[in-house]
């Protein structure tokens, strides 16, 4: 990888990108957009479609937990995957589990594990501070380009394939599951099956994704791209082309920002996502207007 | 749902029981649905018959025995009496109707021959040209149209229809009757109706089975003359004054 950032650096020297670019962290933080935006933008309509925000923040606060256990059982500060897949996986089975059995609202259900796994994670942290300094693990609540490593990046394309390949296996099943659980099982398709699918795929890219957003952010990466496409896109198509083009490009905002401005590179991103959807909101009303002045005259 | 060799009913329903919370929704149901027939489920509010059609697609979990007795491709069309749609949800009817239409994500496009069954089908229900329309500002009518379109393909062995007529104006009413009527002579379709609709029983049904979580009354369309089933469906009765 070295020959690979040492060439970038020459075209970058040589004026032929972005002089950002002579830098081998932000090369791979470019790169780590460029493979999040798909797999947010693409889960991130589904996330929508199917009501599953609230369940994304839960697993964010989960992911706290997981790397305060990744770290008391002695994983490695700067990578600590096992903790958080660990953790993460389980508490996303327990929470569609409870969800499918129980008959509280779903809601209140995740809730209840999103008061659970932050309360538990913060108790853990502050044993941790008896081994580490707690700011060591702030890359993790907040999200830092300058501790992503090579192998983070190759975890997050091998995991942005898989989650792809299976997402476009069974997409439509899944939309027709969101629009109609009844329509979906007459069509051959197992809701309980979908359902835990989903939430799995949904956990492992938050997961991979949190080194660069951040646990406390990256609920927003899952919700706020689908949130902006709603506002201009007219089918389904422009609904996936959209939530992943405002992924990328408030990824690439983001980033962009916190080198300049040295602010954590989640924040930096959520702020460009959130710019975005105010911006495709005003772009939606003005288009509504015209429309409406239209039929007042007609 | 099992398969058997019963060679003239499709449908065979014994003994169904459904409780939830401790409250039985229905009470030992029985009865029969012959193949290649229209069979209506009428009776008051909180019957139990949006219950019995989540039974017979095995939606819920129940006690007794529902055998299908299929002879044909087992295929099942099904219109829900509910079908709430977001406002803000980016789905055209042509992206709604691709979803089992065609293997590839209907996000990344509608195959060409996707393209021609969708046409096919809207024209079928009368709804030529609304393929890029947003389900979200369809009105009532024009969504149980849409459904309707879904469930006609592939061709149904059994097509359940809850309350189809909810939101239907006259014309279209009529359409669902021909659709039905044309699905029963060509392809032998068996037709499983739920309806609050005393006309269109009255003009589509081979038999009528009066729930009130049990069977109260079955047989032909003109059983709902009579008094005591009257007396049981006083809301039906009003909303056939409302249509009249």
């Amino acid at each position: 990888m070295t020959a690979f950032y040492a060439w970038i650096g020459g075209l970058a020297q040589r004026g032929l990108l972005p002089g950002d670019f002579q830098y081998p962290f932000l090369v791979r933080g470019f790169f780590c957009v460029l493979v999040l935006a798909p797999i947010l933008g693409g889960v991130s309509h589904l996330v929508v479609t199917r009501r599953m925000a609230f369940f994304s923040a839960a697993l964010g606060q989960a992911a706290i937990t997981g790397v305060a256990l990744g770290l008391l059982i002695g994983e490695p500060l700067n990578a600590p995957y096992g903790g958080m897949f660990g953790f993460c996986l389980l508490s996303t089975m327990a929470m569609v589990y409870i969800k499918r059995h129980a008959t509280l609202p779903p809601d209140t259900l995740i809730g209840v594990f999103h008061a659970l796994t932050l309360g538990l994670g913060l108790c853990l942290l502050v044993a941790l501070t008896r081994q580490f300094n707690v700011h060591q693990v702030e890359s993790v609540l907040f999200g830092s380009l300058l501790t992503v490593t090579d192998s983070d990046l190759a975890l997050l394309i091998a995991v942005g394939t898989v989650v792809a390949v299976l997402l476009i296996r069974e997409y439509n099943h899944l939309l027709l599951d969101s629009l109609s659980p009844p329509l979906a099982k007459v069509a051959g398709a197992e809701p309980a099956y979908l359902e835990y699918f989903f939430a799995l795929l949904l956990t492992v890219s938050i997961v991979v994704s949190l080194k660069i957003i951040g646990a406390l952010l990256v609920e927003a990466l899952v919700v706020v791209p689908a949130a902006a496409a709603r506002n201009v896109a007219r089918g389904t198509r422009g609904y996936l082309i959209w939530s992943i083009a405002v992924a990328f490009f408030a990824g690439v905002g983001g980033l962009g920002v916190s080198t300049r401005f040295v602010v954590p590179t989640g924040g930096a991103v959520v702020l460009a996502m959130s710019a975005i959807f105010f911006l495709t909101l005003a772009a939606r009303s003005m288009r509504r207007r015209p429309l409406a002045s239209r039929a007042a005259r007609g | 749902m099992t398969t058997g060799d019963e060679p003239t009913a499709l449908l065979d329903v014994d003994g169904l029981t459904v409780q939830r919370h401790r409250e039985v929704l229905l009470d030992a149901v029985k009865f029969r649905v012959r193949r290649g027939t229209v069979h209506v489920i009428v009776g008051p509010n909180g019957a139990g018959k949006s219950t019995l059609v989540s039974a017979v697609l095995g939606q819920i979990p129940f006690d007794g025995r529902i055998v299908m007795h299929w002879a044909g491709s087992g295929a099942i069309g099904y219109v829900p009496q509910n079908f709430v749609v977001d406002p803000t949800l980016p789905v055209t009817v042509a992206d709604f109707l691709a979803l089992t239409r065609q293997r590839r994500p209907v996000c990344l496009g509608l195959a060409a021959d996707t393209r021609r069954t969708i046409a096919r089908l809207l024209d079928r229900v009368g709804l030529s040209g609304l393929e890029t329309r947003p389900l979200a500002v369809l009105s009532g009518g024009e969504l149980r149209r849409v459904l309707l379109a879904h469930a006609l393909d592939p061709t149904p062995e059994l097509l359940l229809l809850d309350e189809p007529t909810a939101g239907l104006d006259e014309a279209a009413v009529g359409i669902l009757d021909e659709i039905m009527l044309t699905a029963k002579r060509t392809s032998h379709t068996t037709v499983l109706m739920v309806s609050h609709d005393l006309e269109q029983i009255r003009r589509v049904a081979d038999r009528v089975t009066v729930l009130d979580r049990r069977v109260v009354v079955e047989g032909s369309g003109d059983i709902l003359a009579t008094a005591s089933v009257r007396e049981l469906l006083p809301d039906v009765g009003q909303r056939r004054l409302a249509r009249a």
